[in-house]
């Protein structure tokens, strides 16, 4: 149970710093995550199935394609609506959703489909079922979160994405060319999400809904770890896995979608700023 | 002052079709100080948020060094050898004081290091607090980090919008000490402030502008002894 | 055709009471609800059930579904106030999706997914079957006009104005004196109240209910009908979920005439449509077709 909460975490993690990162910069919760990793997953599949080539190489061209996706539905479709309402916005955000989640189905009809990997015999650990899938998994997310955390820490890039999120105007007066900072962010959490479609196609199926499913458990993290903090998002994520994972135990698993909004639900009541985020001042 | 380094000539700014600053022209000559004052809604901050580019002029000219930059997008303005520092939000809260520095320096990196060097030098404080995030600090540290980040890449001229706002009364007083100590490395300033009679004190020239224009421009000094001015605008202090 | 008529405008009826009511709580209120499947499902479920297990009249049943409605509103509201908009969207959204978990599990009271029968009918003894599609298209019409009238009413009242003013500003609202909290929640309520009864409407028209119909993409279209026909314009709301309605229901039509497309790729094609719809609306007119009137101070 464990290691499947594990697993799950793994899953969330990358995606719910994607979304910090992007809430941060576009201060409005965008449900189009949901469309971009089900883009991942397909584009992956294209790549490894029909296309043939090694899941490492198609994760890799995915990543590229989901990238190119969020940031051309950024400029196409947020950046000129900048002005409308966070409300408007997340409304134009699910629409975005299930246009992509419809389009993809339009080409590849709602089949359940999964990666061409060999099957392997899945591990025997103290009674847990593991497959190489899994670790893998978990090993790629660790190797990620380190991958951003670097470059957010590190890099002169990563230091203008965090100061052009928290304070555009300043970042412009200090020279920095926010449009252009905004851009790459969306490209990097468009690579985060390609990942993620990638990762679902390997644990869980790949179907037009894959995505969407996956949308709120990511929220649930990101707001457990306080939005906008992309390292709150980890641990958010681990505790998100932990209590999907606890549910079954007690619930049919059907409610495990429900779990993330409870979760959001009574700690957004009880502390409207996450686990770990500091008290905004309201303004 | 032909030879002045900031110019403004007939200078109109305001929000969408409503006009704050009229037709303001002023000159600022290098390592000088003028300190602009006035009444609240005289347009001070405005003035200073186009000479920026953070407000588009609708008219006019500003010069640095003779290069034309009205109109020009802010983060473009930030390479003209000028800098600007905000009244409100003037730090990056979620970064720590290095790294607002360091984000200074973003229109010429390979200096980063040296600058940062001078600025800690200028500052003792702010070495100290090199990893505290600037959302902790206090409001004066705040506002070194803030008067740090805009010498990063050693500016001809700083604009400072009310620097003394929101600071305590012992503060205030040091705060003045840093201008003058910016001042003295050959920084011409032009600044917008509240506390008129202090800021005319360390200034050379001072300008009052009421209703978006410019009332009066003289010396710092006759304007301190002005019976009207300081009836008007400072305050009477009998 | 004519019956496809009629049954397409009763539709636009649910559409058009669902859509007020998100208008009262956000075009006028400012107040987010992306929950409306699970109100929808409240006044759905609490009508069918009453009337096929609990053999209640449906002319009691009915109104217990909008005062179910009028409840799960109020409770949401008080809970939630504090709460920025953007994190009610996710909590709203979380109490629909719960809401329709609880259908779909607890089978043994709803049937769950193999649908729930509803035998009764408002009047179904005194008018015949063929009149009764038509009979049902005016009862709900009726009910769009009520609905309509309140609104209307609540927007016009002094009421309307404090709403409005708390919608601006909630901290300005309360120091001008005006109980920010009270003004919500009846708001709120009063949008369930509204919800429920398009529920129960809608529970009655199909007779046969079940949890797949009141996904969260229900309340993507009620949405839409808002930002589309104007927020805070109760007339736009109508024009808003009628287009929407068009557009969802209408494209069936050239489904029929062409077999380019299959049935699945058909109801991707509308979605993406009206997906579509909204963005290119957004560009367009910003503030939807008929723009919430601007209230003059002195005519009041």
């Amino acid at each position: 149970m464990i290691f499947n909460a594990l697993v799950n975490a793994a899953l969330i993690a990358p995606p719910a710093m994607a979304f910090s990162l992007l809430f941060g910069i576009l201060k409005f919760p965008n449900f189009a995550i949901g469309g971009y990793i089900t883009v991942g997953a397909f584009a992956a599949y294209t790549f490894n199935v029909p296309l043939g080539l090694p899941l490492p190489l198609a994760a890799a061209a995915a990543m590229l394609v989901t990238a190119l996706v969020v940031w051309l539905m950024h400029v196409l479709v947020f950046q000129p609506m900048e002005e409308h309402s966070a409300i408007t916005l997340l409304v134009v955000s699910i629409a975005l959703t299930l246009i992509i989640e419809n389009v993809i189905r339009l080409f590849f009809s709602a089949d359940v489909r999964g990666f061409e990997i060999p099957l392997e015999r899945p591990w025997k650990l103290l009674g847990a079922r593991i497959t190489p899938e899994q670790v893998q998994i978990i090993i790629w997310s660790l190797v990620i979160g380190v991958a951003l955390h670097c470059l957010l820490a590190y890099t002169w890039i990563g230091r203008a994405m965090r100061a052009v999120a928290d304070n555009p105007m300043l970042a412009a007066i200090r020279g920095v060319n926010a449009t252009r900072i905004t851009a790459f962010t969306t490209a990097i959490c468009g690579a985060l999400f390609g990942l993620t479609g990638v990762f679902a196609g390997l644990d869980l199926v790949i179907e037009p809904l894959v995505g969407w499913n996956l949308t709120i458990p990511i929220f649930a993290a990101a707001i457990l770890g306080g939005i906008g903090s992309p390292y709150g998002a980890i641990v958010g994520a681990l505790l998100v896995g932990l209590a999907e994972e606890a549910t079954i135990l007690f619930l049919p698993s059907t409610y495990k979608i429900g779990v993330g909004f409870v979760i959001i639900a009574v700690l957004l009541l009880l502390r409207p700023q996450g686990l770990f985020g500091t008290a905004e001042i309201r303004k | 002052m032909s030879d002045a380094l900031l110019k403004t000539r007939a200078l109109q700014s305001g929000y969408g079709k409503t006009i704050i600053c009229h037709d303001v022209t002023l000159d600022l000559a290098p390592g000088e100080i003028t300190c602009i004052i006035g009444p609240n809604g005289a347009g001070k901050s405005t003035l200073l948020k186009t000479i920026a580019g953070v407000v588009r002029p609708v008219s006019g000219s500003v010069t640095v060094a003779g290069r034309e930059i009205a109109g020009l997008p802010a983060a473009q303005v930030a390479r003209s050898g000028m800098a600007y520092v905000p009244q409100e939000a003037n730090v990056f809260r979620q970064l720590t004081t290095h790294e607002n520095l360091t984000m200074g320096s973003w229109g010429d990196k390979t200096r980063t290091q040296e600058a940062c060097d001078r600025i800690y030098e200028m500052f003792p404080d702010l070495a100290r607090l090199r990893q505290t995030r600037a959302g902790n600090l206090s409001g004066g540290q705040r506002q070194m980090v803030a008067f740090g980040m805009a010498l990063m890449l050693a500016p001809k001229v700083l604009l400072l919008d009310e620097p003394s706002a929101g600071l305590s009364p012992l503060m205030v007083g040091q705060m003045f000490d840093i201008v003058q100590r910016v001042n003295g490395e050959g920084v011409a300033i032009l600044m917008v402030e509240q506390n008129a009679i202090q800021g005319l004190r360390i200034a050379d020239h001072g300008i009052v502008m009421a209703a978006g224009r410019v009332a009066l421009q003289d010396q710092a000094s006759n304007l301190l002894a002005s019976k009207e001015v300081s009836e008007l605008y400072l305050g009477s202090r009998s | 055709m004519s019956a496809y008529l009629i049954s397409m405008g009763t539709y636009v009826g649910f559409f058009m009471i669902l859509a007020l009511a998100l208008n009262l709580q956000w075009g006028i209120a400012g107040m987010v609800n992306f929950g409306i499947a699970g109100f929808y499902a409240m006044g759905a479920y609490v009508s069918g059930l009453l009337v096929a297990k609990l053999g209640v009249p449906v002319g009691l049943a009915i109104p217990a579904a909008c005062v179910a409605g009028w409840v799960l509103g109020g409770a949401v509201a008080l809970l939630s106030v504090r709460l920025r908009e953007d994190f009610l969207a996710i909590v709203t959204l979380g109490v629909g999706e719960v809401i329709r978990l609880i259908v779909l599990n607890e089978d043994q009271i709803t049937e769950g997914p193999r649908g729930l029968r509803i035998d009764g009918r408002p009047f179904g003894d005194l008018i015949g079957p063929e009149l009764y599609p038509l009979f049902y298209l005016l009862l709900v019409a009726v009910c769009v006009l009520i609905t309509y009238l309140v609104c209307e009413r609540i927007r016009r009242a002094p009421m309307g104005r404090t709403l409005r003013a708390i919608r601006e500003d909630d901290v300005v609202a309360e120091v001008l004196g005006k109980n920010v909290l009270m003004h919500r929640v009846l708001t709120f309520a009063i949008g369930g109240f509204f919800m429920g009864l398009a529920g129960a409407l809608y529970a009655h028209y199909v007779q046969n209910i079940s949890p797949e119909v009141f996904m969260p993409v229900v309340a993507m279209f009620i949405w839409m009908s808002v930002i589309v026909g104007g927020a805070g314009n109760n007339r736009g709301i109508l024009i808003g979920a009628g287009t929407v309605m068009i557009f969802l229901e209408g494209t069936r039509f050239i489904g029929d005439f062409t077999d380019v497309l299959d049935a699945e790729k058909m109801s991707a094609m509308r979605i993406i449509l009206i997906g579509f719809l909204l963005i290119v609306t957004l560009r367009l007119r910003p503030r939807g077709l008929l723009p919430e009137p601007k209230f003059n101070v002195k005519k009041t």
